[in-house]
């Protein structure tokens, strides 16, 4: 029975290729559930609070309380607000975060489309994620969602310009646009040293890209009391949610890709007992510190006021980001290491 | 890996020094500040002198680099000389002029630089591609010009006017140069000529392909049909911006149009001929006559530039050594005498208010005879009375097209420029016979001064030194037709 | 035959959107169709095989060019009547010039050949149709190598448009308090308090 199953999956390449899709989305959709129940946990601790605790043991069931209850509601759609509009912008926020994870490698050939462009593509549909916020601001007819809107419009687009140069510099150093290459480029290690002050600038960068603390200007509950999502509720904020927790991820998962050699065990591949770990482990832990980081920031920093994103944006890291991959360029020419295709 | 050595630079040397030179005065001023708007137009001057002085000592014959795209010659080096020399006479005479007007910032002297820059580019283009890149970078900082006097109602008028006019002459241009290429296959100058020189009678596509291509030029040297937007822009930019249109992207454009139409399209010259004639034409009528009934200064000038352009474009429609060469020598006749005018023009200032009517000159020979000398010289000059310069311009094109059996055109040519002689001799007239109202205020402007001395100088003294000049004019003409 | 449902898919999008960003009513649709007509673009593209071209249109186009675009549209509110108040008033001339220049055209391609001597002028494709290397190498090649005289030059254009932009519009406010963060930061607590000893009904002196 089981051999007849597999049989079928692997002859039927459109249902294998589902398979796959799925294997991708369910895991991830749990990643998100539990990132929530990780995050209230993780800032609890740092409030010296104990987070939730009710549900099931440690409160461990509690996303599964909280997904329930948000699907029990009843979708309220504005009289005034624009209905299609209203309704598609969730969906392609979530449609779009889980689009990108096509090209995410979690392992040695682990990857549902090993493509040339990956970093491309996914530096596409991420600048795309704009558009499902802006539309809900704008369908929403409300004047915090709209604001909202506006605010997330601007700062991603600012914030997309460094991302790029940043994407630049760590190209000119691996000589590919596919992910599975430049996890697997050798980089001495005074280039990754010299790459370092561009990580930095990644990961403010994808907190701005993923409007988490200190950029949620676009929610800001306290002063736009909740932003583009201040209309939407039951399923229609549930998508949202999701394709925001999902975004996070994905944002992680790319800068563990460009910085942190993705799956391979840190400090290289010589050390036998770090390797015997399987990769897919290594690049899960990798991936939590960097949402661990996303959380410590929401736990501890203030929001940035709007003229302070703006002003961080293109007059610190877009000049800082063009000099580098200027300077990181030179470099590699000088020293002749420029990759060879 | 890469090599750099894939391109021989060296003929390049002249726009890479103008572009490291732009992007160098860039820095400096955005550091310092609009105080720094004197210094970096000196920085510009003294740029553009540099650089002539190299064109100058360049090797003689052709040379062809960045795989076709790029030429120079004698013709491309003659050029560009002139192009230098009108961009720095103007820029001498507009640097106390911005000043006095308050609009000095740094930008200015800049903006001139990087659009001579485009000129040079365009001088040297041995490709569709590369005169349309040179044609934008030259045309991008002539829109920001002629709005530069961003308060002013009129300016702002006159650079979104010209951005609009001109784009859409942009789109026309590359239209007709994707015909073009569809035809030959290939957009180099080289191959164009090889592919024209066989192809006796291209189809209809190619015709209305190179209509384009001339339409987008003819644009730019504002000849009849295409001069509607040139006095309102005229009258609307500062008027050292006027000078600048007036004088130093007309020489470009008409030296890209004779590379255009002589060499790559040389083969087909009957077809543009037709279309150049009918356009000189109507340039030298509309000039004339549109001018006489002209109050501001600024748009007689206009209008005195399309019937110049007019009569230059005789050279070009005989389409020969001789027309070419006629051309040459009316265009740098045209740019020094222009220069001075304009000189004249922005001298013209009234209780510290710039003045801009032809009567605001009443009883000037009486106060300020030697700049009504001057531009009694000058004016003289623009009308063709022998012995000045500008009778010189205007016998060899008529000459050149005389020679090619096109009366039409040369008797055209003559009944036009009796008539403009009488709104130039108009203005002397108002100069030394009508008596002044109020008189005009003694200026300092050191720049405006000098360049208005030295071109009505020029004007008397071609005479002696044509000789001269034409041996380099048939020496820079002949570097261009035997390619 | 997926390939060919894939095309059909996105041409017939493509221009169903492209009408739709001429009729639309609502100018914030007008954008969004075009978003659309965008994005089915990169996909002809990528069944063209220039997977480079494809992604490159929807980051900088769809990313950024029509997000500001969007971004305009909604900040500017525009009716939805005073766009249709031109239409009248300009139609017969438009109309005129469009089917003028339409006829030249069909006269013109029913008209066209190619010149027997272009085969010689045309430039040989730089690979070789079963070659290993990418598209995008072949891009960069050609961008970055064989026309790099062109990119500069674009460069120039680029940035005398961004000099101009910036003569134009940049003014410079008075009475605007902006923020000097290093003034900030560097400053301390004796700059701002002083600690006084005040005596008895003596006050602050």
């Amino acid at each position: 029975m089981v051999d007849f199953i597999v049989n079928f999956i692997v002859s039927n390449p459109l249902f294998y290729t589902l398979v796959k899709i799925l294997s991708i989305v369910l895991p991830l959709l749990g990643a998100v559930a539990y990132l929530t129940y990780a995050e209230r946990k993780v800032m609890a601790a740092m409030h010296l609070r104990q987070g939730p605790m009710m549900v099931g043991p440690f409160g461990l069931l509690q996303p599964l309380a909280d997904g329930l209850k948000l699907f029990s509601k009843e979708t309220i759609l504005p009289s005034k607000s624009n209905k299609v509009v209203f309704v598609v912008a969730p969906i392609l926020t979530f449609i779009l975060s889980l689009l990108a994870w096509a090209v995410i490698p979690f392992d040695e050939g682990m990857v549902l489309a090993n493509i040339n462009v990956g970093i491309l593509y996914l530096f596409a549909i991420s600048s795309l994620g704009v558009y499902g916020i802006l539309m809900a601001g704008w369908a929403s007819n409300s004047r915090y969602a709209f604001l909202g809107g506006l605010r997330s419009a601007a700062q991603m687009v600012s914030y997309e310009v460094s991302i790029g140069f940043v994407m630049v510099t760590v190209l000119l150093t691996t000589g590919s646009l596919n992910l599975s290459d430049i996890v697997l480029a050798e980089r001495p290690f005074w280039m990754d040293m010299l790459l370092f002050p561009m990580f930095i600038i990644f990961i403010v960068s994808i907190l701005a890209e993923t409007n988490r603390t200190p950029f949620d200007l676009p929610e800001g509950e306290s002063e736009l009391c909740g932003g583009y999502n201040v209309e939407y509720s039951s399923m229609t904020f549930a998508l949202f949610f999701l394709g925001e927790y999902a975004n996070m991820i994905l944002m992680s998962c790319l800068t563990v890709v460009l910085f942190m050699g993705g799956w391979l065990p840190p400090l290289g591949i010589e050390i036998s007992w770090l390797s015997w770990v399987p990769g897919i482990i290594w690049f899960g832990f990798k991936v939590s510190t960097i949402l661990f980081v996303f959380i410590w920031a929401r736990a501890t920093l203030p929001r940035y006021r709007y003229d302070q994103l703006m002003r961080l944006g293109w007059k610190v890291f877009l000049p800082f980001s063009l000099l580098w991959v200027v300077l990181v360029a030179g470099i590699l020419v000088g020293t002749n290491t420029l990759p060879v295709l | 890996m890469i090599d750099l050595q894939t391109f021989n630079i060296i003929p390049v040397m002249p726009e890479i020094i103008m572009a490291l030179m732009g992007m160098v005065l860039l820095i400096f001023a955005v550091s310092q500040g609009n105080k720094s708007y004197r210094i970096v137009s000196w920085y510009v001057v003294l740029t553009c002198i540099t650089v002539g002085a190299i064109l100058l000592r360049f090797p003689q014959g052709v040379s062809i680099t960045f795989g076709g795209m790029f030429v120079t010659e004698p013709f491309a080096v003659f050029m560009k000389l002139l192009v230098l020399a009108g961009a720095s006479l103007v820029l001498l005479m507009s640097i106390t002029y911005m000043q006095r007007e308050k609009i000095a910032r740094f930008e200015y002297p800049i903006l001139i630089l990087f659009s001579t820059l485009g000129m040079m580019v365009m001088l040297s283009a041995n490709d569709l591609i590369s005169l349309y890149m040179g044609l934008e970078l030259q045309s991008l900082p002539l829109y920001v010009l002629a709005a530069f006097n961003r308060d002013n109602l009129k300016s702002s008028e006159a650079g979104l006017k010209y951005f609009v006019l001109g784009a859409l002459s942009s789109g026309l241009l590359l239209y007709g140069c994707s015909m073009v290429y569809g035809f030959a296959g290939t957009t180099n100058f080289i191959g164009l000529a090889e592919v024209f020189a066989l192809e006796a009678t291209p189809v209809a596509g190619v015709v209305v392909g190179l209509v384009f291509i001339l339409v987008g030029l003819l644009f730019k040297i504002s000849a009849v049909p295409f001069h509607m937007w040139s006095p309102d822009v005229y009258e609307g930019a500062p008027s050292s911006v006027t000078a600048f249109f007036a004088v130093v992207p007309k020489i470009a454009a008409i030296g890209l149009l004779i590379r255009v139409s002589m060499s790559a399209f040389g083969g087909i010259a009957e077809q543009w001929q037709q279309v150049l004639m009918l356009v000189a034409m109507g340039s030298m009528i509309v000039g004339s006559m549109a001018a006489i009934v002209q109050t501001n200064i600024k748009r007689l000038m206009a209008y005195s530039s399309i019937g110049h352009m007019g009569y230059a474009l005789i050279g070009l429609t005989a389409a020969s050594s001789a027309g070419v060469q006629g051309l040459l020598v009316y265009m740098m006749i045209y740019m020094f005498t222009t220069a001075g005018v304009f000189a004249i023009i922005l001298l013209m200032v009234r209780k510290n208010m710039q003045v801009e009517t032809i009567d605001d000159l009443a009883g000037l020979a009486q106060y300020k005879p030697l700049m009504a000398l001057c531009m009694a010289v000058l004016m003289f000059s623009m009308a063709g009375i022998p012995p000045l310069a500008g009778f010189f311009g205007k016998l060899f094109v008529f000459q050149a097209a005389m020679a090619e059996g096109m009366y039409t055109l040369a008797i055209v040519g003559v009944l036009t420029s009796v008539i403009a002689a009488y709104y130039y001799l108009r203005i002397i007239k108002v100069m030394y016979f009508d008596s002044a109202t109020e008189q005009l205020d003694n200026v300092e402007d050191s720049g405006s001064n000098f360049v208005m001395r030295a071109s009505a100088f020029f004007a008397v003294v071609f005479i002696t030194i044509a000789w001269p000049i034409v041996e380099a004019i048939h020496y820079a003409v002949d570097s261009l037709l035997f390619l | 035959m997926i390939e060919a449902l894939a095309f059909y898919m996105f041409a017939t999008i493509l221009i169903m959107s492209a009408l739709m960003v001429i009729t639309a009513r609502n100018p914030v649709y007008a954008v969004l169709f075009l978003i659309l007509a965008f994005f089915n673009a990169a996909g002809l593209f990528i069944l063209l095989g220039a997977e480079f071209i494809a992604m490159i249109l929807v980051i900088v186009y769809v990313g950024a060019v029509a997000v500001l675009f969007l971004f305009v549209v909604m900040m500017l509110n525009i009716g939805q009547s005073n766009v249709k108040t031109g239409l009248v008033k300009y139609m017969p001339v438009g109309a005129l010039v469009g089917f003028t220049l339409l006829g030249e055209l069909i006269w013109l391609y029913t008209s066209w050949d190619i010149s027997k001597y272009a085969v010689h002028q045309r430039l040989a494709p730089i690979l070789a149709e079963d070659s290993e290397i990418s598209n995008t190498h072949a891009l960069g090649e050609i961008l970055y190598t064989n026309n790099v005289y062109l990119f500069q030059l674009s460069g120039l254009i680029l940035l005398v448009a961004m000099i101009g932009a910036i003569v134009l519009t940049l003014r410079s406010r008075k009475g605007v308090r902006k923020q000097t963060i290093s003034e900030q930061v560097s400053r301390e607590r004796s700059d701002v308090i002083e600690v006084k000893h005040v005596g008895f009904g003596k006050g602050v002196q």
